[in-house]
């Protein structure tokens, strides 16, 4: 009798639609949610961040360290996907402390998302520009019609010490970059090496941090003649190359102004104007 | 990680071996003088051939395991050598170029192609060496034989002069620092004529490495501990073996003390499959020979079975997950997703572990009634905790028997009967499970079941063994933990549970939660596993294991339980296990037997906005009789509803619910147990663990499929629990009769019959 009741709750399982893990609320659920393996009441509490109070940094709520520092920056400007609370906080933290790499989908195309909003964005500024210049010459106009979509060069994801990646066994903002680059069809080149090994970010104050931060990165000797070699691929060698940083939160930004300078001097070694930006996954 | 591989050929048979160190294994295989305490003396060790200073370590244990030693082996060149290595490791290397081919090959700067060119670089990275007296010989070398074709042969020079800056690097730490300044000044001076290597006084001192490898031996014995883990615990426990733990744990791996493996690698459960048929008749035997013989067909991609899932060493489970690794370079490196929690085990993270010393022969066995008396033991537990000192005195025994195989011995050696009669001996059957053997303690709810484990653990910790006591739930080993060190105050004790202070602290008494036994191998004599069908150990594979690997092979375990699963119940019966029942709580008086309403589900009720005129009465009753009620529902989402209903009904009463989602359980229990609360609807989340003096029970639709027998009989315990309210009440209510209420019914109706024939029930409640 229970071997037929085992037999027929096997049958059940064989026609019943498939289950899966929800990787938040550890719940099964048949799942038509947005994002894989997220059932859609964990989808709800992402906290997105839709649209950027900050146009610099992309932070969601008012921002006071954009206007504090006025040190100039070859960064542009810094887009992240979504807010660093509680969920995220834990997402995270599985993610790159324990080690659970099946996040890595998931948050890679929630990094993904965040460049189509930049994208349109940007998109958005070129179509006024266009409107603004249109009256000007029809020449121009038909100039600049090839440029309507915005794409980026090259994705260069912020690196991690060499020890810290022998003891976690991947670079987050590499893996991360990784998805979006296959998303998208954007190369991603490990340009970045990191000269010391400054201690977990997440200890410091913000002082700290950013003295800290200082020529704590500089180009991957190995990498120069790689990155030479790409530039010579490009199609439209005059336009400025746009690159992104990758990584995964963005606190004081010190990070990502770190490791944009080497690059800004790489380029102008080689020769190629820059329009540096970065793309994060969460924003404190 | 990536370690270092290298054979060594003694006395004809060749072996290979992983090392952390291997400026440690030259000085090994020198041999030394008698006065080198903990170093090996001469042991006709003939050549040595170091096949690599990187492997990834994964690889470098499989090949271990399955090599295979070869007469002919001593002939052999480096390119004999290289062949081999890709012949044992072609699943994996194969495995590795399509991961690379597929495009998903990883982004990072390393390993991508290292890999892909890895069996072209294994032949230049191979060394030849002899020793006479304490001087090396490089005899041969991958890079000279044979390769005359293009620059390979230059990368190969590369290769190799990076191998040997890379060796001065596994073995620069620690405060050696000149010593490792002359092997690298070694490497570095060398012609290719000069082809010898002093290793005389490579290790300045030799002794204090040998002392050292005693300490970190004694510090992980009985342990099971990741790279991470092992650093975290010599930083708390012993910070000067910090820095040379790599030589220290090298040596002891080199004198067989200590086991190096892959976290996670081929099947661990193979041993075990295979003792099993070895027990099958020659039939049996006649047709696994046929099953394996087509792979020698040449019919291998047919027919050979497919290969199994890589299994995590330290919990049993498939890791299924495979990523690149920055650590060893492979872009397929597996982990394990179900033990995360306790640091992450990858294919090549390396895995110590260090079995402590062989079981104890236990002490004469002691007399029940006077354990039973000294502990304050009832009749009944006095006579379960016999019969479970029997079997540890009986195994002692059994134990003392020499014996060529450890862990099965036949069952006709054990005495028929054992100390109390309502106990039975599983006979010979048992014995061909391998591993730690069992014992049940089937005692009712309400029992005292942690008082009959007091003679227990006094019995093993008098002969001198490890005892270790698991409990699912955190609060109970923080409740237990004072009990245990009041009742053994000459032992020391450790409390492990997530967060504990005392993680890396060795006692001979170790409390803990069940997942804190992952960290242990081979270290107890004695294993007591609390609430054994409850969460999370129940249904968890993972967790058997961990208690499996944490018992000695010749200890025993002893499960407690009110409601053992069912397959369990069946072994009792059919008996092939051994067990004891306590069917009488500690106050002597019968469980008190549920009773049925009938009545409309939950759903209907609260549809209709009204209670059932019967369960009205009841509660009234209860309430009128000031006893606290437990209201038990299946769903959380019935809570609230009924909440609205009785407080509208029993407007003078406290009203509470909880359910595992409410943030302020912990207090709503804690209001409960002080009796500000007088009625709480919860969920099965309260089925164990909360006594409250004076209490009656009603369990709505009881028919429920999320209640199952075992939560019945846990949640009809709560009931009587005290010695002034011995005969509480118990509902069961719903539309209908269910399998799973009957038998909970019959359960306790057994176990009061026992009790009533075995006298254990006091008078005044039997009229």
């Amino acid at each position: 009798m229970s071997m037929l009741s085992q037999w027929l709750r096997k049958a059940e399982l064989l026609l019943a639609p498939p289950l899966t893990r929800c990787l938040i609320c550890g719940k099964n659920s048949k799942g038509s949610s947005p994002l894989p393996e997220v059932c859609s009441n964990c989808a709800v509490t992402i906290p997105w961040i839709q649209v950027p109070r900050c146009t610099t940094c992309g932070r969601h709520v008012g921002c006071p360290d954009c206007t504090r520092s006025n040190e100039p920056t070859p960064l542009i400007c810094n887009r992240s996907a979504v807010a660093y609370n509680e969920v995220m906080r834990e997402l995270i933290g599985q993610y790159k402390y324990r080690g659970n790499e099946r996040y890595t989908l998931l948050l890679g195309l929630m990094l993904d998302r965040a460049y189509g909003l930049l994208k349109a964005e940007q998109e958005r500024e070129r179509q006024v520009q266009l409107k603004g210049q249109k009256r000007n010459t029809l020449f121009s106009y038909l100039g600049y019609k090839g440029e309507d979509t915005w794409r980026a060069d090259l994705l260069v994801p912020v690196p991690v010490s060499g020890a810290r990646l022998v003891e976690r066994g991947f670079n987050q903002a590499e893996r991360l970059g990784h998805v979006l680059s296959s998303c998208r069809g954007i190369p991603q080149l490990a340009l970045l090496l990191r000269t010391h090994h400054t201690g977990k970010q997440s200890f410091k104050s913000r002082a700290e941090r950013l003295s800290d931060m200082k020529h704590a990165f500089a180009i991957d000797p190995g990498m120069k003649d790689r990155f030479a070699g790409w530039l010579q691929t490009r199609l439209n060698p005059n336009a400025p190359l746009r690159i992104i940083i990758v990584d995964d939160i963005y606190t004081t930004g010190s990070t990502i102004r770190a490791c944009a300078e080497p690059l800004q001097r790489l380029a102008d070694e080689c020769g190629v104007a820059v329009e540096i930006r970065s793309l994060t996954l969460a924003r404190s | 990680m990536k370690a270092a591989t290298y054979a060594v050929e003694c006395n004809g048979t060749w072996r290979v071996w992983i090392s952390l160190a291997p400026i440690v294994d030259f000085c090994w295989w020198e041999g030394r003088e008698e006065k080198f305490g903990g170093w090996s003396h001469n042991q006709g060790m003939e050549r040595l051939v170091l096949l690599t200073l990187e492997m990834p370590l994964g690889w470098a244990v499989l090949f271990r395991d399955r090599f295979r030693s070869d007469k002919h082996m001593h002939t052999w060149s480096a390119r004999e050598w290289s062949t081999y290595i890709e012949d044992i490791l072609q699943a994996e290397l194969k495995a590795e170029g399509d991961g690379n081919g597929n495009g998903n090959g990883n982004g990072y700067g390393y390993g991508n192609g290292d890999v892909i060119r890895y069996s072209g670089r294994l032949l230049t990275g191979i060394s030849m060496w002899e020793c006479e007296g304490n001087r090396w010989r490089l005899t041969g070398r991958g890079c000279n034989m044979g390769v005359s074709d293009d620059n390979r042969t230059d990368e190969g020079q590369a290769f190799l002069r990076s191998e040997q800056r890379k060796a001065t690097n596994v073995t620069s730490f620690g405060d050696e620092r000149t010593e490792v300044l002359k092997w690298n000044s070694n490497f570095r001076d060398r012609s290719d004529r000069e082809e010898e290597i002093f290793l005389g006084e490579r290790i300045e001192n030799l002794a204090l490495l040998a002392r050292q490898a005693e300490q970190l031996v004694h510090g992980v014995s009985g342990r099971s501990l990741l790279e991470a883990e092992l650093e975290a615990l010599l930083l708390d426990q012993s910070p000067e073996l910090c820095a040379p733990w790599r030589r220290a744990a090298q040596l002891a791996h080199l004198q067989g003390r200590l086991s190096i493996e892959a976290a996670v690698g081929e099947d661990a459960r193979g041993g075990a499959a295979r003792q099993g048929l070895r027990q099958l008749p020659l039939v049996a035997g006649a047709l696994r020979a046929a099953a394996a013989w087509p792979p020698h067909l040449g019919f291998r991609r047919g027919f050979a079975p497919r290969r199994a899932l890589p299994r995590c060493r330290r919990c049993g489970s498939a890791a299924t997950a495979r990523t690149p690794c920055a650590a060893c370079g492979l872009s397929g490196c597996a982990y394990c997703e179900a033990c995360l929690a306790l640091g992450r085990s990858r294919a090549c993270t390396l895995l110590l572990r260090s079995a402590a010393t062989p079981a104890v022969q236990c002490t004469a066995s002691s007399d029940p009634t006077v354990a039973a008396r000294r502990w304050g033991l009832s009749a009944a537990q006095a006579g379960a905790a016999g019969a479970a000192l029997a079997f540890l005195a009986e195994r002692r025994q059994r134990s003392a028997v020499p014996s060529p195989e450890h862990s099965t011995v036949p069952g006709s050696k054990r005495s028929a009967v054992l100390g109390s009669k309502h106990s039975t001996v599983p006979n010979s059957k048992r014995s061909s499970v391998p591993g730690p053997e069992r014992f049940l303690l089937w005692a009712v709810t309400g029992a005292g079941k942690t008082e009959m484990i007091f003679p227990l653990l006094e019995a093993v910790l008098g002969a001198g063994g490890r005892a270790l006591v698991a409990t699912p739930r955190r609060d109970v080993v923080l409740e237990l933990a004072p009990r245990l060190g009041r009742a053994f105050p000459a032992e020391s004790l450790a409390v492990l549970y997530g967060g504990s202070t005392e993680r890396w602290v060795g006692a001979r008494m170790t409390l803990a939660t069940t997942h804190q036994l992952l960290r242990f191998y081979h270290s107890f004599d004695l294993v007591i596993i609390d609430e054994l069908d409850a969460y999370p150990y129940h249904n968890d594979p993972m967790l058997a294991y961990a208690a499996r690997q944490a018992c000695k092979p010749d200890g025993c375990f002893i499960y407690l339980s009110a409601t053992p699963p069912t397959d369990m119940q069946r072994q009792v019966k059919s008996g092939k296990l051994a067990h004891a029942r306590v069917p009488v709580r500690f106050h002597g008086h019968p469980l008190p037997l549920p009773r049925h309403l009938a009545a409309d589900p939950v759903r209907i009720c609260l549809k209709r906005g009204a209670l059932p005129k019967k369960l009205i009465q009841e509660l009234q009753i209860s309430l009128n009789r000031n006893a606290q009620i437990f209201l038990f529902v299946s769903r959380i989402a019935h809570i609230e509803g009924l909440l609205v209903l009785l407080r509208r009904r029993f407007p003078s009463v406290v009203i509470e619910g909880t359910s595992s989602q409410d943030a302020a359980r912990g207090e709503k229990v804690m209001a409960f147990r002080d009796r500000s609360i007088s009625l709480l609807v919860t969920t099965t989340i309260l089925e164990r663990g909360v006594t409250v003096p004076q209490s009656d029970v009603f369990i709505l639709d009881a028919d429920s499929s999320l209640f199952d027998e075992a939560s019945l009989v846990q949640m009809a315990g709560r009931a009587g629990r005290s010695k002034d309210d011995p005969a509480g009440r118990v509902f069961f209510i719903s539309p209908q009769w269910s399998r799973s209420q009957r038998g909970a019914i019959a359960q306790i109706r057994t176990m009061n019959r026992i009790a009533r024939q075995k006298g254990y029930i006091r008078k005044e409640s039997l009229q």
